[in-house]
């Protein structure tokens, strides 16, 4: 008996084991599907999150020089290894900036004692220039080489003349210059300048190959350049050599100088902030955009927009420094800048950031000299004996919340935009990564695709559940839920060469099919009821949906046959031009319409399951009690059966908006994956999901494309969070309220 | 009271009733589901402003005779009737009938309670909603009188707007009675309308059928003969699709004239 009893609690143990096993088993899997869902979100953060990392800048290794002379120049090497300076004396010094022989002396050379004027062109070239005031001028360069000695890496400086070592004559006057600019690149090149006396020259370069040495020969074309104001007080020329910026004082003249024969003036416009003076300009990198910086710390941008047929000088937004601003210095390839104050205060700007990357202390003296490193990594500073190079920390500074949310006014672009468009083949291209155009149409084709989808497999369900015949239900729910096995990109591929060129030839016949297969469904059904018992008896119940199948095909051979008809009849036989010539609607061959019907074909099958397992799980009970009030089919359908499968409806609904706002392949293959912002149901759109499929590839890892990309998958991550989450709330509060028993 | 000659017997007056009498009049009605037959040649006369019990075995046909009174059979696809069943002198299977009107005028309960997924009030007045009817006055007027016909108002009167689903069974059930009661119908039909409740509640529901009988003609099917026997005027007892005997309630309890009946009654099968 007691062996029994003790048998018997043994067994129990084994149960409770078992349980156990069960218990922590289960439990282990859903926390692991938390833990992965948490994983990727913490990855997708990880990636994303140095793109608002702060800019930071920290000494990296200074040196004191003997000489304090005013420095008016100054540069790195892409190392950051050797540095130069060019001072009042018309020296071009090398420092060395490595560990073992910091602040070394590496090369120095006088350029020109005596000097009225000096200009340097784009940050980039390295070249310089110094004039004289004898109407003389010479152009020079920093150079850097390097070679692999015991294999390590050696950069020696050198100092180059392109133009030759003497000097250039401009004036035949002889008069000093007082102000200049020049810009220079292997074919052509000019300097523009301004004498003592008030006339100005522009000496256009152009380099050619002598045949038989091989030597490179610059011709030289000098022109006067008309009616320069008095005080001449800056000139800037745009490196692609086809605006000359002159400015005098707050007044600034723009001269077209593309034709070196026909040298105008474009425009005259003063430039400077309200109640205040200009104290210098700069040229932004791609040498679009003119920056004027202001004695009250302003600085406003300003680049050519197209009005009215016609290129403008026109102010496009304005940054502060707070104080006034002694110096500007663009960056190499990128659309930031800084300027150095009164104060001894350093501010970082991005141009079409929009933003003040960094404001800072850096001495306390006022002259205060700066260059970038040319792979924008360090910042070169002669803060008068002191020379220091900064390590500096801004590797994503174009990417902002509001580049990415708001409209940007880019260069050449007529009005502030909402862009995407993140390569090109051209250098000095500037990436244009806002958000908005892709999540708008990843919505657009939500929306097309559940405009499409959501009535058919609804209708459908409703008609499966509640009205069909079960024998012809057992066929129909399988193969409809077949439809969602369907690889998408089967779909993406029929719509996309099978479907688009259907469609773009057969628009009118598309359209007619919209119309008149509902229609004609609507007047089967009428002339049924209509036709002999005797006929309606000999087909048996529930199989009379079946009598459909010809009707349809029917009509759809007719719709279809009779659109070249329709098209010579109502739109002078062209569907596409008449779009575009008389309604103004642009037509793409894939676009939203196809979108629509492939995605809704893709999205039908999900919604349909759930809605039609909901509706047919309304009990019975609750259909029959609605009749047996005396109400009609209809009724019940609609007061009762809906009523009770809303929570079910409604999440079908959403699964299935769910579904199509993360579909890749067919978004992918059926649009033309244009970044465009419209509703219009017969142009394309660009996804993110399918804008993240096609550009990751080629998108170099760690590079701020690299990361917006990531951004994209984490908003559409968040996009499809916000849907669920909703969904479940609506769901939760429906099925409170709705649920049966 | 109906004072009869002592040579009649009440079989022979319930044969006999006169068409003012009679609520129901089924006549030589056979049922086949696909090819098998479920009901035999049923004929009886149902009387008006009384309690009518079905009583027999699971499977006798009583339910499937009661769906034929408001044509709930027709939604079984297989289902097919023959004979008649005149409400009012009216054949409810000539064609012209409207099966929605007909079930407005013979209301039904079911086994379970299936109050709809909305608030008590929209329950009641569901079936008036249905025939279009708007006016708040008289929707809240029917809702009162229908539920304290149904013995409910008291318990829900305050709670009218809340989900029907927070009711317990028996409150559910009679809702459902009220909801019934609400069209006004002139029949009743209950099907074992107390099969799945408590014995409390049972009992208020058998109070209430008693009451009913006032104001509508009462046909319940009920499994639970001692139910029968306390609720009903007069009952009629199937076996395997034939109406074996029917007669009124307090005759066919103690002196049934059929062998089976007897049987069935002493509990020796069923």
């Amino acid at each position: 008996m007691h062996s029994d009893l003790s048998n018997r609690l043994r067994a129990d143990k084994k149960r409770v084991i078992k349980d156990k096993l069960v218990k922590y088993s289960i439990t282990s899997g859903g926390a692991l599907v938390l833990v992965t869902l948490l994983l990727i979100f913490g990855y997708l953060l990880y990636v994303v999150l140095p793109i608002f990392a702060p800019v930071t800048i920290e000494v990296e290794r200074q040196f004191t020089q003997v000489k304090q002379e005013k420095i008016l120049a100054l540069g790195l090497d892409e190392q950051n290894d050797i540095s130069y300076q060019i001072n009042d004396q018309g020296e071009l010094s090398f420092y060395s900036l490595r560990e073992h022989d910091l602040g070394e002396l590496l090369l120095s050379q006088s350029i020109l004692k005596n000097h009225s004027a000096f200009a340097q062109s784009a940050p980039s070239s390295n070249s310089y220039l110094f004039a004289n005031e004898q109407g003389q001028v010479t152009l020079f360069k920093a150079e850097f080489t390097t070679s692999y000695p015991n294999d390590k890496r050696l950069i020696t400086p050198k100092i180059s003349y392109p133009l030759g070592k003497s000097l250039i004559e401009l004036d035949a006057q002889g008069k000093a210059i007082t102000a200049i600019s020049f810009e220079l690149s292997d074919e052509s090149g000019a300097i523009a300048a301004v004498t003592s006396d008030n006339r100005g020259f522009y000496l256009l370069l152009t380099a050619t190959e002598d045949m038989m040495t091989e030597d490179i020969v610059w011709e030289q074309e000098l022109v006067e350049l008309p009616s320069l104001p008095n005080n001449v007080s800056q000139m800037l020329l745009s490196p692609d050599l086809n605006n000359l910026f002159v400015r005098s004082q707050d007044d600034l003249l723009v001269y077209d100088v593309s034709d070196i024969n026909n040298i105008r003036i474009k425009s005259a416009l003063p430039i400077n902030a309200l109640n205040s003076h200009v104290t210098t300009m700069a040229l932004l990198t791609g040498a679009s955009s003119l920056m004027v910086a202001n004695e009250n710390g302003v600085i406003s941008q300003w680049f050519e927009v197209l009005k009215d047929n016609k290129r403008t000088l026109t102010f496009i937004r304005d940054f502060s420094a707070q104080e006034s601003v002694v110096s500007l210095v663009p960056e190499y390839f990128r659309k930031s800048f800084l300027t150095t104050d009164e104060q001894g205060m350093l501010s970082l700007f991005h141009a079409t950031g929009e933003t003040q990357l960094l404001h800072e202390k850096i001495s306390e003296n006022e002259t205060l000299s700066v260059a970038f490193s040319p792979r924008a990594n360090a910042l070169l500073i002669i803060d008068g004996k002191q020379v220091k190079l900064f390590k500096l920390d801004n590797e994503h500074p174009e990417i902002t919340w509001s580049s990415l949310w708001q409209e940007v006014w880019y260069e050449g672009y007529p009005e502030p935009k909402y862009l995407w468009q993140s390569t090109s083949a051209s250098d000095d291209f500037e990436a244009k990564m806002s958000l908005v155009p892709i999540s708008f149409g990843t919505i657009k084709a939500a929306f097309y695709a559940m405009l499409f989808a959501v009535p058919i497999a609804i209708s459908g369900a409703i008609y499966t559940a509640y009205f069909m015949s079960p024998s012809i239900r057992s066929y129909v729910k399988p193969t409809v839920e077949i439809m969602e096995a369907l690889p998408t990109v089967i779909l993406g591929f029929l719509a996309g060469l099978w479907l688009a060129p259907l469609i773009e030839n057969q628009l009118p016949g598309i359209i007619l099919l919209l119309i008149s297969l509902p229609l004609s469904i609507l007047v089967t059904a009428m002339l049924w009821t209509t036709l002999p018992k005797k006929i309606r008896e000999s087909i048996p119940e529930g199989i009379h949906p079946l009598i459909l199948l010809p009707v349809l095909l029917l009509t759809g051979y007719l719709s279809m046959s009779f659109s070249d008809t329709l098209e010579l009849w109502l739109f002078n036989g062209d569907t596409r031009m008449y779009l575009t010539n008389e309604l103004g609607i642009n037509f793409d061959q894939r676009n939203s319409l196809i979108v629509g019907i492939a995605m809704g074909f893709a999205v039908i099958p999900t919604i349909y399951t759930i809605a039609e397992d909901a509706i047919f799980s309304v009990p019975r009970s609750l259909t029959m009690g609605s009749l047996a009030l005396g109400a009609t089919p209809w009724q019940t359908l609609a007061k009762v059966v809906i009523l009770t499968a809303s929570p079910g409806i409604f999440s079908a609904v959403m699964m299935g908006t769910g579904r199509a706002v993360g579909e890749t392949m067919i978004v992918l293959m059926a649009t033309g994956n244009t970044p465009i912002m419209d509703w219009n149901i017969f142009e394309g759109m660009r996804s993110l999901s399918a804008n993240i499929a096609v550009e990751m590839p080629e998108s170099e890892v760690g590079s701020s494309h690299y990361r917006v990309l990531f951004l994209a998958a984490f908003v559409l991550f968040i996009f499809t969070f916000i849907f669920n989450t909703l969904a479940e709330l609506v769901r939760q509060r429906l099925r409170e309220k709705y649920s049966s028993l | 009271m109906i004072t009869l000659p002592k040579s009649t017997t009440e079989a022979d007056v319930l044969t006999h009733l006169s068409a003012d009498k009679t609520a129901l009049e089924i006549k030589n009605l056979n049922l086949y589901y696909g090819d098998k037959q479920a009901l035999f040649d049923i004929s009886m006369k149902i009387p008006k402003g009384k309690v009518t019990a079905f009583i027999g075995p699971s499977g006798c046909g009583k339910s499937t005779l009661l769906r034929c009174i408001n044509r709930m059979n027709d939604l079984v696809d297989i289902c097919r009737v023959d004979g008649t069943i005149e409400l009012q002198g009216t054949n409810i299977y000539e064609k012209s009938v409207d099966v929605a009107s007909l079930r407005r005028r013979v209301g039904m309960v079911f086994q379970r309670p299936n109050p709809f997924p909305k608030s008590i009030y929209e329950n009641v007045v569901y079936g008036l909603r249905l025939q279009g009817i708007k006016d708040r006055r008289v929707l809240d007027e029917a809702a009162e009188t229908s539920l304290r016909s149904a013995a409910l108002w008291n318990e829900v009167k305050d709670r009218l707007h809340d989900n029907a689903f927070g009711l317990s069974g028996g409150q559910q059930q009679r809702l459902v009675i009220a909801r019934a009661v609400a069209i006004g119908p002139e029949v009743l039909l209950l099907d074992e309308p107390t099969s799945a409740l408590d014995p409390i509640s049972t009992l208020t529901i058998e109070e209430l059928i008693t009451e009913l009988k006032e104001k509508f003609t009462v046909v319940i099917v009920t499994h639970n003969m001692q139910q029968a026997a306390r609720v009903s005027d007069q009952t009629a007892f199937m076996y395997m699709g034939k109406l074996i005997e029917y007669t009124d309630t307090n005759t066919l309890f103690t002196a049934p004239k059929e062998k089976q009946t007897e049987d069935y009654i002493t509990g020796r099968y069923g």
